[in-house]
């Protein structure tokens, strides 16, 4: 592979028993890079997270990050070689306070490596990271237990938590779903936020306007295949997405 | 005669916490319960008699180096078997018991059985506590046992890393999610558990003997409170600690010695009906474990 790639996903597949829930993907991600990941439901957006952060062994095919192949790592090396995730569904520990929910992510072992060791008082860098994604300091938001936040903190904390283990590549998955359009709109900034920071990032989004305003680049699967790779204006038009869409663009 | 009942049950309690507190740690950490944790109580204690009495080691050295085989033993036994049925629970549970058993049964074979093997109390004194006799020993084992369980309970409830080690045991995805390595937080809570399980036998088997018995009889009643409190919850250990540690010294006193073991088997029948989790058990969400 080039090194001017950060990721690269070559001939992915998975079959779940005889569903194939994921078809022989491939595609390159450069780093800086914004990539939306789009498709009807079932179509094995989520498979392909969970491939490439091997939380789900592949069936054939190969993941590469940094030059190195990584389809073959525990979930865990991944993380520590800068590939941090979000999940679809959120699972904060709703029995603390926000902040305190970010300590697993403030204690692991990627943090070690990048601090030396040496982190400081971590209950203030967690404040400052949720900060960072929007918890107001002066309402004390941050001190509120997670149990109490509406979703689109919950969303937040969970992408300051990613955000904590400092990757060279995000994949949200569905950040935004769930949100209302306030919501999404007070996320963005943040996602741009992140891209200036030159971090790489896969979206997989059922929000299509919000994704293909902000996406470099946009992939459509199908079925557990991939049907269109381009820039967003490409695969709007393109005929391919339309049909795979067709009656489920109404949301 | 209820004074002396009271302050032998509050004693009692404390003996089952002890007990229990290894095997629940480990449950609350990786969710393995491990069968051969009697095992590894009964192995502790005679591998202290042996540096004692055979290589006629000093005490406090024995108990370290018994307490660290011990931690190994654990990590071994989750690196070579475990980790190969790991998530299988009945297979967890085999694999386990076997081991206990194996180690139990070879003990029972070479006849190690018998009151020269025992291990001296820590201090050889006694008082007259509210006109009942009191031996040091046991007031030793009552302040050890509050102390360790206070600190376990601080350390997973109120210090970052413990918090973080509790969020961790709650939730696997979350563990893989930020770089943690899921077996090694497993391998850890078996050893802690089984460096756990030497710590009790040290403080409760120089109040009658070892024998292979008695690796039978703590697993017993460890499973017998982790199963009324609900297994992996703290709190649970030191409630059903006191319901079965109460029960069986008033029963002991009032009904007749022949009806303790009865009790407790009661006790465990009326919460296994009424609630199965155990009265801290897992019913509620994210309960707090540990
Ligand atoms: N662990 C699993 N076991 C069996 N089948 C699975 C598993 N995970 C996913 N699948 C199947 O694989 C297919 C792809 O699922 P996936 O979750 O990747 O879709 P998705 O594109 O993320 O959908 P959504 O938009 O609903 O999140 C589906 O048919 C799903 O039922
Ligand atoms: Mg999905």
């Amino acid at each position: 592979m080039s090194d001017t790639q950060l990721l690269k996903v070559d001939n992915l597949s998975k079959s779940f028993g005889g569903v194939r829930a994921l078809h022989h993907v491939s595609f390159d991600l450069k780093p800086g890079e914004l990539l939306g990941v789009i498709g009807p439901n079932g179509s094995g957006k989520t498979t392909l997270v969970n491939l490439i952060t091997r939380f789900v062994k592949p069936t054939s095919g190969t993941v590469w990050f940094k030059g190195k192949k990584i389809s073959h790592l525990p979930p865990y090396k991944i993380v520590r070689l800068g590939v941090a995730r979000t999940f679809q569904m959120v699972k904060p520990f709703y029995n603390l306070p926000a902040f305190k929910n970010m300590i697993i992510s403030l204690y692991s072992p990627r943090m070690k490596q990048l601090a030396g060791g040496r982190y400081g008082d971590r209950d203030a860098v967690a404040l400052d990271l949720l900060e960072e994604v929007g918890f107001e300091r002066d309402a004390h938001v941050a001190y509120k237990l997670a149990g109490a936040l509406p979703q689109g903190y919950l969303k937040r904390l969970e992408l300051a938590k990613a955000i904590a283990l400092e990757p060279d590549l995000f994949i949200l998955d569905e950040l935004f779903s769930g949100l209302s359009l306030a919501e999404v709109a007070s996320i963005v900034p943040i996602i741009e936020k992140m891209r200036i920071a030159g971090k790489a990032i896969i979206m997989i989004e059922h929000r299509l306007k919000e994704l293909f305003r902000i996406a470099d680049r946009v992939i459509v699967m199908n079925y557990g295949e991939k049907i269109a790779d381009g820039t967003s204006k490409d695969v709007m038009e393109s005929e391919a997405v339309k049909s795979a869409y067709l009656g489920t663009e109404a949301d | 005669m209820f004074i002396g009942t009271t302050i032998y049950a509050l004693i009692n309690t404390a003996i089952l916490a002890l007990m229990a507190i290894g095997f629940n740690l480990t449950f609350g950490i990786s969710g393995i319960a491990n069968f051969a944790y009697g095992a590894l109580y009964v192995l502790a204690a005679y591998g202290v008699w042996m540096m004692l009495n055979l290589l006629h080691l000093p005490y406090l050295i024995a108990v370290v180096a018994a307490v660290i085989l011990n931690l190994i033993l654990g990590a071994l036994i989750y690196r070579f078997v475990l980790i190969r049925v790991r998530g299988q629970g009945i297979s967890e549970v085999i694999a386990t018991f076997g081991i206990g058993l194996a180690v139990l049964e070879m003990f029972s074979y070479f006849g190690w059985v018998g009151f020269e093997y025992t291990l001296p109390v820590l201090i050889d004194r006694s008082y007259i506590i509210a006109g009942t006799y009191v031996d040091m020993q046991r007031i030793i084992i009552l302040v050890f046992s509050i102390f360790l369980i206070l600190g376990l309970w601080f350390f997973t409830h109120h210090t970052s890393i413990g918090l973080a080690f509790r969020g961790i045991a709650q939730d696997e995805r979350t563990a893989l999610t930020f770089g943690i390595d899921s077996d090694w937080i497993a391998t850890l809570s078996i050893s802690l558990g089984a460096g756990l399980a030497a710590l009790a036998a040290l403080f409760i088997i120089p109040l009658g003997s070892i024998s292979p018995g008695e690796g039978y009889d703590v697993l017993i009643k460890a499973l017998a409170v982790c199963i009324i409190g609900g297994l992996g919850s703290t709190g649970g250990v030191v409630m059903a600690s006191f319901i079965v540690g109460f029960a069986e010294r008033f029963t002991d006193t009032y009904i007749g010695s022949h009806w303790t073991m009865i009790v407790s088997l009661a006790a465990i029948l009326i919460v296994l009906i009424v609630k199965p989790s155990g009265l801290f058990g897992k019913q509620k969400e994210l309960e707090e474990r540990i």
